[in-house]
């Protein structure tokens, strides 16, 4: 997962996750990628469009 | 570093901190915990709240924390057909402020303080285990592992929820379910009536509405919310285009962004499970019509927390014991929730023209009191499609 410079750490992607491997913190977010199935929702969801899926 | 107290709030917003004081005010050692460095910012909300739910709540209204008073509501169609409903023409009884998220966040969380609650910031949770009658919670501060270890823990992560997963709970939000939202803070808003709250509904925000927030003679919170699965564009994209071609707002400028999700599918099934419950927003406290949900995140909050202080001096914090919190909150809050859950399907499946025409009905009308039963009444009145989907409703 890229996470555009913009990202304002909102936490929407994390709430949306239907495996819950997003953790947003302050000023930083992790996804445990080695459990992600690929179904993107999280991107979709973001507000500003941070987040790209490779 | 371990730390042990009989129960940790995670998450600081209202209803973290109301979780918090009640379960400080009826006995129990509380401590909360927040990610941020600062409580209240940056805020994801319009900041609208009822008087009513402050009064209820027993919250003294503060000049340290409302921007403005609210006497009025104005409803834009597609069109730009616009209905007022203000003070003048009507009851208001649901009229309420805009509040200073940054401050009012702040403001609570002293209160809870000075009930005894112990507040750490910058303090992420990263994970939750079961041992035995107890939680083991661990956490981060500032490059410091902590394990904290408590007996009741009560999830108010937001829409994130990862509290209430962790304790096996179903709190993902269906994509369906969570509006995405964007709102600037913006001066030089040429508003009508700096004391009314704007709602522009259509293709404008698909699946969601665009709101004025009025915080001042020229300042307001102008934001919209999106449902993501109903739309190609993000909300941010959405709002831009709002903000350039809406009158009131096309020569403002904005000084804040702000943007999250607002889980608007109601209060989740089961909110409870042994040792742990889930609040607010985690646990869908959100008006799924308005979308509102600090008023209704701290019932949530107070109710949580003297379950959780009686549960403690009981020495039985079960599932079975703490399922008095999820009856009570769907009796005080969820019960009316049902009905803005239908009446936001509706509002989500009419047409452009559709609203066109009610809004023109509804300056037709004459209300005789303002608040979102009345609206749908009235709109049961004038909407076949209404009355077939809303009529036994209200």
């Amino acid at each position: 997962m890229i996470v555009k410079e913009w990202c304002m750490y909102c936490g929407e992607c994390a709430g949306v996750c239907p495996r819950c491997l997003i953790e947003v913190g302050e000023t930083n977010i992790t996804f445990d990628e080695s459990s992600c199935k690929d179904c993107k929702i999280c991107v979709q969801a973001c507000p500003v469009r941070a987040l790209i899926k490779e | 570093m371990l730390i042990e107290t009989d129960v940790l709030v995670i998450g600081a917003g209202p209803a973290g901190s109301s979780a918090a004081k009640h379960a400080a005010l009826n006995g129990a050692n509380v401590l909360m915990i927040e990610k941020k460095s600062e409580i209240g910012a940056p805020k994801r909300c319009a900041e609208g709240v009822s008087k009513d739910g402050l009064i209820e709540l027993g919250v003294e209204p503060s000049s340290r924390w409302i921007t403005s008073e609210i006497n009025g509501v104005r409803l834009v169609s597609p069109n730009g057909t616009d209905v007022w409903l203000t003070e003048e023409t009507v009851k208001l009884p649901e009229m309420g402020y805009v509040l200073e998220r940054k401050v009012f966040d702040k403001h609570m969380a002293m209160d809870a303080a000075r009930a005894g609650v112990a507040i750490m910031l910058k303090t992420l949770a990263k994970g939750l285990e079961r041992k035995n009658d107890h939680l083991i919670v661990k956490a981060e501060r500032m490059g410091e592992k902590i394990e904290i270890k408590a007996r009741i823990v009560i999830g108010a992560d937001g829409p994130e929820s990862r509290v209430g997963r962790w304790g096996g709970l179903k709190t993902a939000v269906k994509p369906k379910d969570m509006e995405s939202g964007a709102q600037f803070e913006m001066v030089g808003v040429e508003m009508e009536n700096p004391n009314a709250l704007e709602f522009y509904f259509g293709e404008v925000a698909p699946g969601g509405y665009a709101w004025v927030f009025p915080k001042g003679e020229d300042i307001a919170n102008v934001g919209l919310a999106v449902i993501s699965t109903l739309t190609e564009k993000s909300a941010y994209e959405h709002l831009v285009d709002f903000v350039k071609t809406c009158p009131t707002t096309k020569n403002a400028t904005a000084v804040e962004l702000n943007i999250g999700g607002d889980p608007v599918g109601g209060i989740l099934k089961k909110i409870a499970t042994d040792n742990l419950m889930v609040v607010g927003d985690a646990a869908g406290m959100v008006n799924p019509l308005t979308g509102g949900g600090i008023i209704s995140g701290m019932q949530g909050g107070r109710i949580a927390g003297e379950v959780a202080a009686a549960a403690i001096k009981e020495e039985n914090i079960s599932e079975k014991r703490l399922t008095e919190y999820g009856e009570r909150c769907k009796k005080e809050i969820g019960d009316s929730f049902n009905k803005y859950m239908k009446a936001r399907s509706y509002l989500e499946s009419l047409s452009d023209e559709e609203l066109d025409s009610i809004a023109k009905a509804f300056n037709e009308t004459e209300f005789e009191k303002i608040s979102t039963t009345e609206l749908i009444k009235v709109l049961v009145k004038v909407s076949p499609k209404a009355l077939l989907k809303l009529g036994k409703l209200f």
